[in-house]
């Protein structure tokens, strides 16, 4: 699942004529991980690494990150920097609660996307009216949030169920499961034959105890990807992002548009919240239950270089990261350290290839100090694990963030004229 | 040189512009402009910068509206109130500043906008082929235009345009990006659509082109449309006049002012390149004393840049000494070399001159911020800062609605005449004029040259790097030709041609009596 991170050495130094097309590249990618991974849980003794528990646990967390970085995508392919997605999904956290424990699971959803998209509107409002620093609207709207829904859940949830902090609890969602061929995986999964078993697990993860949610998330994704690719509203979006100037002078409504994208990120961000309400594991709304998955979320959509796919990629490779340290604990982490020294020897191997011999002196450092890490410890402090989706956050970016490409006139506050 | 008129005198002018004016706060753009383009000629506009011209044509455009006045297309009055009005009557305009997003491929530029033509699939695709072919644009419409060069850019704003049907085109500035080849081949590209029926409406201060390409010429000065012109008659002098309305001035100084008091004097100064391995500047000694002006020619990128940036402590000389009336120099800061009495127009106003967004009065203190009247003690005297840049602004004719606009609303004329300005400000003993009227109008040159002038008279020291050989031979006292990093030859500016300066900056050798060489000239080095 973490196929982005695989990416690095199919593509070419110089991207610019990619003889392989992007989907060969995506299932390369996809493909190298799974045997990565594989080869990791069979080395170190740890069938976690892609039991169909784990997998399953990565798509429940995967997709509030999914979501919230499709809004970011959203509202940055306009040229607005939206790190108030943040604050948009705890609204949405709240307006799903809110909703559900009343009417279910279904209204949950629509009060999750229309409190983000209040919160999409206010952005948009302050960006591109009053021209406010993108940065700063977004900051104000994440303290908006937290304040406005601990104000709301105190007037609203405190009578209902005696904490401030939490909502009654929500309904959830019927989730269903691919009868037969479930089963036929668990088997295959039980197995514990190398590579077959780690698949089998995987896609059991990925069958099994899916909710309409997840499949609405899903379908977002080629859904974005068709109006903003394909479609004249799109390639205008689109415009307006890269440049707003250009686009005015062809007649293109810019502040429109820029409207459009950020309610519509807002809404997304929105639903992200819903994804963390409705989460089996969870089921009511908690104070501060975002856990800073907004700017994961806006993370994820950087490290996929503001692209569809790459933002699958990333959070697939985040919910991952969160679902093992979640289910397993620091032993399993620490095995996934050991995958990634695998994962840089492929990369030595590939940078003395292309004879790249600064990187590859690099990636032989840091996977030796990682290696020396693996054998020193029996697991990672349990403190630490917590936060292994941010250190992975950090780790990618650092290291993702030379090649990408942002929207040209991302950030820019636009004025006609 | 112009091709044929194939303008046909019976049918209505292709746009007729009667009596536009135009306002904006504190300055009148346009006032009673009148502009007759009959069907199918190139119709050139000239005029300074900062005349008007871009605010014409973007009234034309429907960009903005006129407060006054009518235009006419093809007979018929029209009012535009946004850029589709334009295009819809069969206006199109490609700006000086390409409007192209670098990360959409050449067939989303294209579409964008007029997405109801031809959709933005397969038939777009089709049809940009199609007319690719008149605009000499060879590339697959799939591309980034960021992966495109400067002319192909062009083609492609050009394309745009066609692609919503425009038969009059407006190219602004259009060669002001283009090296001399990619010129002729926009000309040949404009030729060629001219036969094809397209009319064009040219605009540019370079006068050779305007002849060499234009069927009429308009002239606009200050605002308004002072005459027109026939191309194949008039001489690129008579238009410089009519666009400035005066006699030309030229850089000539007419006696010498030189004293014997010596106010630069740079000894043996080396620069390395900054991974070390090869000299920049070697064994440079210049001596510039008050009331000279001293040139330095030569090919760029020759150390020139560098000179100037180890004179002002921009960058550390490996070795040799800079003093400043016997001061010396070298171990100071750029600051503490301003102010011991170094004013710097520097040969980029937009990466060292001036803080575009800021306003005018808040440029003024750059490089002052210690001194009077922009400082007081340890604190900005901003009242003071504005009085003098009120000071500025009258003596060196800034034309702007006031000191609190940002520069960036100021034409780079008038840009340069408030760095000049600013530099000429606190009674400097030396003055370092890089290229200081690079890229300007005719009317701030000659103002820049008269205050530079002024100022020698008065005692200053000039150190006057410049790539126009005119302005140099006619200003300078003394001409040195910088080829290599290194102080090669000394030119009498009384005697030299430009010709002459050029085959010394080359190192061609000296050809004439007038150039004689300081240093031999080894040859086959790089």
């Amino acid at each position: 699942m973490i196929s982005t991170l695989e990416e690095k050495p199919h593509v070419p130094a110089v991207p610019r004529k990619r003889k392989v097309p992007g989907w060969a590249v995506a299932m390369l990618g996809v493909a190298g991980a799974i045997v990565l991974l594989s080869i990791t849980s069979y080395q170190t003794g740890f069938p976690q690494l892609t039991s169909s528990g784990t997998t399953q646990t990565a798509v429940r967390l995967a997709l509030p990150i999914l979501l919230a970085g499709l809004g970011g995508l959203w509202a940055e392919r306009a040229g607005v920097v939206n790190i108030g997605l943040e604050g948009m999904m705890i609204m949405g956290t709240w307006g799903a609660a809110w909703a559900g424990y009343q009417w279910g699971p279904w209204a949950a959803l629509v009060a999750a996307v229309v409190f983000g998209s209040l919160g999409g509107l206010l952005h948009a409002i302050a960006t591109v009216t009053f021209g406010v620093n993108h940065i700063v609207s977004g900051v104000a709207i994440n303290l908006l949030g937290a304040g406005l829904t601990k104000y709301l859940s105190t007037l609203i949830f405190l009578p209902l169920s005696n904490n401030p902090r939490q909502s009654p609890p929500v309904q959830s969602f019927d989730t269903f499961s691919v009868a037969g061929l479930g089963d036929w995986l668990g088997e295959l999964e039980a197995g514990q034959r190398l590579f077959i078993s780690d698949v089998a697990g995987i896609l059991r993860g990925l069958v099994t105890g899916v909710s309409p949610l997840t499949m609405i998330a899903i379908l977002l994704l080629p859904l974005s990807y068709y109006l903003l690719w394909r479609t004249r509203f799109g390639l205008r979006l689109r415009s307006v992002g890269e440049n707003p100037h250009a686009a005015d002078s062809l007649g293109v409504k810019v502040y429109f548009h820029k409207y459009v994208a950020v309610i519509v990120s807002g809404g997304l961000a929105g639903l992200g919240g819903a994804a963390l309400v409705l989460n089996p594991g969870q089921l009511s709304y908690l104070e501060g239950q975002t856990g800073g998955r907004g700017y994961i979320g806006l993370a994820a959509m950087i490290f996929g270089n503001w692209r569809p796919g790459g933002l699958l990629g990333g959070a697939a490779l985040f919910g991952y990261a969160d679902g093992l340290q979640l289910r397993s604990g620091g032993e399993t982490v620490l095995a996934l350290v050991y995958g990634v020294v695998i994962l840089l020897g492929v990369i030595v191997v590939w940078q003395l290839i292309r004879r790249r011999w600064f990187s590859a002196a690099a990636a032989i450092v840091v996977a030796v100090l990682l290696y020396l890490l693996y054998i020193s410890l029996d697991e990672i402090p349990g403190e630490f694990v917590s936060y292994a989706p941010h250190m992975v956050t950090l780790a990618v970016l650092a290291v993702a963030s030379q090649r990408l490409r942002m929207p040209a006139a991302d950030g820019v506050v636009y004025r006609r004229g | 040189m112009s091709s044929s008129t194939s303008a046909r005198t019976d049918d209505p002018p292709a746009v007729v512009l009667t009596g536009i004016t135009k306002r904006f706060p504190g300055v009148v753009a346009n006032s009673d402009v009148h502009l007759t383009v009959r069907r199918g000629e190139v119709h050139a506009l000239c005029g300074e910068n900062g005349a008007g011209k871009s605010t014409l044509m973007k009234i034309l455009y429907g960009m903005q509206a006129p407060d006054e006045g009518t235009i006419e297309v093809n007979g018929e009055q029209v009012r535009f109130r946004t850029p589709s009005d334009a295009i819809k009557a069969g206006i199109g305009m490609v700006h000086q500043h390409f409007m192209l997003a670098d990360n959409l491929t050449v067939q989303e530029n294209v579409v964008l906008g007029a997405e109801a033509l031809h959709g933005i699939g397969q038939k777009a695709r089709r049809r940009i082929i199609e007319l690719s072919g008149r605009t000499g644009l060879n590339v697959d419409p799939g591309v980034l235009v960021e992966q495109l060069g400067v002319a192909d850019r062009q083609r492609v704003e050009i394309l745009k345009v066609l692609y919503r049907g425009a038969k009059v085109i407006i190219l602004d500035e259009p060669t002001a990006v283009l090296v001399p080849q990619e010129v002729n081949e926009l000309f040949d590209t404009v030729r060629g659509m001219q036969e094809q029926g397209y009319t064009f409406l040219f605009i540019s201060h370079k006068l050779d082109e305007v002849r060499a390409i234009a069927d009429s010429v308009t002239v606009i000065r200050r605002g308004t449309t002072v005459g027109s012109a026939d191309p194949r008659t008039v001489s690129s002098r008579q238009l410089a006049e009519m666009m400035v309305g005066s006699e030309l001035p030229s850089p000539e100084t007419r006696e010498s002012t030189v004293t014997d008091k010596v106010v630069l004097d740079v000894k043996g100064v080396r620069l390395l390149t900054p991974d070390g391995a090869r000299p920049i500047l070697e064994d440079v000694d210049l001596v510039v004393r008050s009331g000279e002006v001293v040139g330095i020619a030569g090919v760029e990128g020759n150390g020139q840049t560098e000179l100037v940036e180890t004179i002002m402590g921009m960058r550390k000389a490996g070795s040799g000494t800079i003093s400043l009336l016997g001061r010396d120099l070298t171990k100071l800061g750029t600051l503490a070399r301003r102010e011991a009495g170094i004013g710097y127009v520097p040969e980029d106003r937009h990466r060292h001159g001036l803080l575009l967004t800021q306003p005018l009065w808040y440029n003024r203190i750059l490089g002052h911020q210690t001194r009077r009247p922009a400082a007081k003690g340890i604190w900005l005297d901003t009242d003071g800062a504005k009085k003098d840049t009120e000071r500025i602004v009258a003596d060196f004719d800034v034309r702007t609605p006031g000191i609190d606009v940002p520069a960036a609303a100021l034409s780079g004329g008038n840009q340069q005449k408030l760095v000049v300005g600013r530099e000429l400000s606190g009674d400097p003993v030396l003055l370092i004029a890089s290229h200081p009227t690079r890229g300007v109008d005719v009317g701030a040159q000659a103002l820049i040259w008269d205050e530079i002038k002024r100022a020698r008279a008065a005692g200053l020291a000039v150190l006057l790097i410049s790539a126009d050989l005119d302005e140099l031979i006619g200003l300078s006292d003394t001409i040195k030709v910088m080829l290599r990093g290194r102080l090669v030859a000394d030119a009498d500016p009384n005697t030299v041609t430009p010709e002459d300066l050029g085959s010394a900056m080359t190192g061609a050798g000296s050809t004439s009596a007038a150039v004689h060489e300081t240093v031999a000239v080894e040859e086959g080095e790089n």
